[in-house]
């Protein structure tokens, strides 16, 4: 029992790069219509951007947190004006390619210049140790990454569902004519919402870095997990996102304890089931197929 | 008539000084021809991912640099004609493997391949070699399957380890001290699934039970092994082997230290442990784990000359890796000295049942049966940092492996090498 | 006059395709020639049917495994395996389409790339039947009667193969079926309301590259004497599409162009460090902003320039 216990929390904490990441497509989806493949490649970037600031600069994990995302973030935007915006008139499939693109040379230039080998990062030394769960020890790192993702989708939501910045966001999403029409500038908030979303990618990557291998591919196979929960989600959904990623994380933990060969596949049997039954996604609506 | 033999004096004459000056210094007495003018050497491993510090691009220097110590000590033109390197990235792909040991032979003209980690691409290149009747000595690969009725072949050879020899060395020694059960995990590809065939047969052998084994995928990309370490918790084994490689093992020792196993009495018992591992982590993570290995770069005057002259050229001492390929290099480019040829057939016959030894290969015999390269191996122990005299002077060695107890019994394998 | 232009492509195209092992490594030139096939089939599919499938290499994938293990079984002869390849894609295609047909546009493709994920890790689980990691090796390549050992002899034998797949797929494209299929590409609401069974049309289209996909996948692991999991995986799928739109949507021929040209690029230089990644994803940016027509409409409007000032035939 106490081992169904664990791999319970293990699904928490991948549900929660999940739900991160997911969320953050999610709200790039919304404004910019963008599927940004390029998603787990920032996610990434993320993390190496915590390894370089504590390799060069001698930057912690805490600091890192806060800068990495920004830092990321403003790139990011760089990228938007530059050349994703090129792209808004056309086909959103042009701009899905076209941030394929972008994560092939991301990924490869990464792995050229870094290798696949992986960077060691350690935790924070205030998060070290782990916590007593009956008789086993779980790493109290991964509680933090759970609490501390739990934490930023809840306050995401916040925003977009409760603040007038959201409330702005969300009408240039649902009806970008009728809010410009109503005198407010939907294109500004195009850019930095790119940033915003990609930051969240970022912070993941941080939050990563010291639970798995600082690795030029260590966003490749995760960018699909998120596309599958997205799907299941509902695209223009943001609850959808958090909700699903969990959700994937959860069960396929579970699934793992009967069968490990089950734990990758578990997502896209998911996806599957809610393409047969529910093609909008649980919390997606039908006017956005 | 006089004219006559004045021209056969001259022409005597030319052809005692062209047969004695060929060759230079030391040379044999046939001058070696090559088949197409020059000798090209493959040498085809991991440059970017979770092997490529343990071999990798200094692994061509080593090889690089017994090219060009055979040439200083014999002359430039030892083997009448050119020695090229040539080198490619097999990204741990056995597929890509196979594609670029072809493209070796065919396109580039290579004579022989060298190195390959990564047992699913060293038994692919095994393949390929057999079919264009070209030389391959495998190096850095742990699979018995080179040698064993599956994949051996007339033109594969099995240098410097595999995993029967680390199965005996560190699979006997850790189970005849007290760890009798065991909960292994290995990498799920050939290596792994080799390994952890040869520790249970080991770890049976000499007393002990292996409670469970799990398969970790490979490559890993997320690098995280926590359910497996869960589930180690859970099983309460008193040793956990651990048969992943390179990167993979330093994750593995990572999360063994973050989840707290030792605590739990629960020994960590390394299967493959490379210096370049030690350099990733730190010497303390691994001090006094008892590992088997071909060599140590520290063990004898001989090696310590090889390492000092590789640290100078690539910055680090090197691993047994880089050392297999410069003896198994120089070894090579022997045969073809002494066959006076780079014909394979020729090559293979000169290798067949050949006794040798150098600063790599101790006690040596080619056994012409399976073409595994019989050998002495060591029982090293990892020293913590306070006892190291200079940087890289992680182990020292605590015991031997005789060539005949580090070497699977023929009837094991099955080999059966064609006439 | 009109008709010999007309046939102009074919005849350049045979030519081409015959002499290409002479001039290349025959490796090199059997893998243009498949995985132009390959990327034919992503053509039929988006240049025609509007549907960009992400996920093709789990046909491409599922046909190379098919047709490896049947060779490895049951010794049959090489273009047996392959048409079971394509046949097994083709099944397999059906109820992935299904449910990837249920959305559209970009859902779509993330769908199809999504399934492509889930076939590669069965594939990687199920190890009894592809060898996991390691692959699938040593697959044979038997014709009764002649020797296809060699690449060389291989690459003839099996291009009869390939030349019927491209056919197919121009007779599909040209014939009521396709062009239903690219009214549906224009306006599926019209096409609706004229009567068609537009999801029908789209999952049979879906099929059919599925096949020809698989087709190319079964013919290349039969002449790599390999499978192995990089067939399945997604940066395979991105490939194919590169060179669909490099060559140019909706062209058919541009995709054997396009291939030709992305694997003489990786080859040329191979020499550099191993950075396909830089340079496939550098050629896609380039491409997706600023030549999304591709390289046969081009060539295509150079000739008739070329003939508009009395220069050509």
């Amino acid at each position: 029992m106490d081992y169904v216990a664990l791999q319970l929390f293990n699904g928490l904490a991948n549900g929660s790069f999940y739900a991160l990441l997911s969320l953050g497509l999610a709200v790039i989806f919304g404004v910019l219509r963008v599927v940004n493949f390029a998603h787990g490649a920032l996610y990434m970037l993320g993390a190496f951007a915590a390894y370089l600031l504590l390799q060069d600069f001698g930057v912690g994990f805490w600091p890192a947190l806060v800068i990495a995302p920004l830092a990321i973030g403003v790139a990011a935007m760089g990228l938007e004006r530059l050349l994703i915006r090129r792209l808004y008139g056309l086909d959103p499939l042009y701009n899905f390619l076209l941030t394929f693109g972008l994560t092939l040379i991301i990924q490869d230039g990464m792995r050229l210049r870094f290798g696949l080998q992986g960077q060691p990062y350690p935790a924070p030394a205030e998060l070290t140790g782990s916590f007593s769960l009956g008789p086993v020890g779980y790493p109290t790192y991964r509680l933090f990454v759970i609490v501390f993702s739990l934490a930023v989708c809840v306050l995401v939501w916040y925003v977009i569902e409760r603040t007038r910045v959201g409330m702005v966001v969300r009408a240039s999403t649902e009806r970008p004519e009728l809010t410009r029409a109503l005198g407010i500038n939907v294109d500004r908030w195009v850019t930095p919402v790119f940033g915003f979303g990609v930051a969240l990618a970022a912070l993941g990557g941080v939050l990563a870095a010291p639970m798995r291998n600082v690795s030029p591919l260590m966003g490749s196979e995760l960018i699909i997990f998120a596309f599958a929960v997205v799907v299941i989600g509902g695209m223009g959904s943001i609850v959808g996102a958090v909700v699903a990623g969990f959700l994937v994380g959860i069960l396929a933990s579970l699934a793992a304890v009967f069968n490990p060969a089950l734990e990758n596949v578990l997502a896209f049997a998911l996806m599957a089931v809610v393409l047969l039954v529910r093609p909008a996604g649980l919390f997606g609506s039908v006017d956005r197929t | 008539m006089r004219r006559l033999i004045a021209i056969l004096g001259a022409t005597l004459l030319v052809a005692a000084a062209c047969g004695g000056t060929s060759g230079g210094p030391g040379a044999s007495a046939t001058a070696v021809k090559l088949n197409d003018g020059k000798l090209v050497i493959g040498v085809i491993n991991d440059q970017s991912g979770v092997y490529a510090d343990l071999s990798g691009k200094n692994a061509v220097e080593a090889v690089k640099m017994a090219v060009e110590d055979f040439k200083a000590k014999y002359g430039d033109n030892v083997l009448g004609g050119t020695i090229e390197v040539i080198t490619a990235d097999h990204q741990n792909k056995a597929d890509v493997a196979s594609a670029k040991a072809q493209e070796f032979y065919e396109r580039n003209g290579a004579d022989i391949i060298l190195d390959v980690p990564t047992s699913s691409a060293a038994l692919a290149i095994a393949k390929v070699a057999n079919d264009q009747k070209k030389l391959y000595i495998n190096v850095t690969a742990a699979s018995t399957d080179l040698t064993a009725a599956a994949s051996c072949n007339k033109y594969t050879f099995h240098y410097a380890y595999d995993t029967y020899m680390l199965a005996q060395g560190t699979g006997i020694t850790v189970t005849q001290q007290g760890g009798k059960s065991w909960y292994i995990i290995y990498p799920n590809y050939a290596f792994g699934q080799d390994m952890e065939k040869s520790f249970r047969a080991a770890v049976i052998s000499a007393g002990g039970n292996v409670i469970q084994s799990d398969g970790s995928p490979f490559p890993n990309t997320t690098g995280d092994f926590s359910s497996l370490l869960l589930k180690a918790g859970q099983l309460k084994p008193q040793v956990l082997g651990a048969m992943q490689a390179g990167g993979d093992l330093v994750n593995v020792v990572k999360q063994y230290n973050e989840f707290k196993l030792k605590d739990q009495n629960i020994k960590l018992a390394i299967g493959l442990l490379f210096d370049t591992d030690i350099t990733a982590l730190g010497q303390d993570a691994f001090a006094g784990t008892l590992y088997t290995t071909p060599w140590v770069w520290s063990m004898d005057d001989q090696s310590k000359q090889f390492a000092d002259k590789f640290l100078k050229r690539t910055g680090i001492r090197p691993t047994f890796a880089h050392a297999g390929n410069y003896s198994a290099a120089w070894q090579y480019m022997e045969a073809v000295r002494r066959g006076g040829t780079d014909d394979a057939d020729a090559v293979v016959k000169q290798l067949e049942g050949y006794k040798f030894s150098d600063f790599f290969i101790r006690n040596g015999v080619v056994r012409p049966e399976d073409h595994w390269v019989m050998h002495d191996a060591l029982i090293a122990q990892v020293k913590p940092k306070s006892e190291a005299k200079e940087p890289f002077d992680y182990s020292k060695v605590v015991g031997t492996l005789s060539a005949e107890k580090a070497s699977r019994p023929l009837a094991d394998g099955g080999c059966k090498m064609p006439k | 006059m009109r008709r010999l232009v007309g046939l102009l492509p074919y005849a350049v195209g045979l030519v081409v395709a015959l002499a290409l092992p002479r001039f290349l490594y025959p490796v090199l030139a059997l893998d243009i020639l498949l995985w132009g096939l390959f990327a034919v089939s992503v053509d039929l599919l988006l240049g025609f049917g509007g549907l960009l499938s992400f996920g093709h290499s789990a046909f491409w994938g599922l046909g190379g495994y098919a047709a490896g293990i049947t060779a490895k079984a049951l010794g049959v002869p090489f273009p047996v395996a392959a048409v079971v390849g394509a046949i097994l894609a083709a099944t397999l295609a059906v109820p992935f389409g299904y449910l990837a047909i249920r959305r559209r546009g970009i859902y779509f493709a993330m769908v199809t790339l999504a399934f492509a994920q889930m076939l590669f890790y069965v594939a990687n689980e199920w190890r009894d039947l592809t060898g996991g990691e390691n692959g699938l090796q040593g697959v044979p390549r038997i014709l009764p009667g002649l020797s296809v050992g060699r690449s060389m002899d291989f690459y003839y034998a099996a291009l009869p193969l390939v030349i019927v797949g491209f056919l197919l797929a121009l007779r599909i494209v040209h014939s009521p079926f396709g062009h239903v299929l690219v009214a549906i590409r224009d306006n599926e609401a019209r096409a609706q309301a004229l009567g068609y069974p537009t999801w029908r049309y789209k999952l049979l289209a879906f099929a059919l590259s599925g096949g020809l996909a698989g087709l190319a996948g079964a013919l290349f692991a039969l002449g790599h004497g390999f499978a192995s999991l990089d067939l399945l995986h997604w940066t395979t799928s991105g490939t194919a599409v590169l060179m669909t739109i490099l060559g140019g949507i909706g062209t058919l021929w541009g995709s054997l162009v396009g291939a030709a040209v992305v694997l003489l690029v990786r080859d040329t230089l191979t020499n550099a460090p191993e950075a396909s990644g830089v340079v496939t994803g550098a050629i896609f940016v380039v491409i997706v902003l600023a030549f999304r027509r591709g390289l046969w409409p081009t060539l295509a409007d150079l000739i008739r320039l070329a003939r508009s000032k009395g220069l050509g035939p």
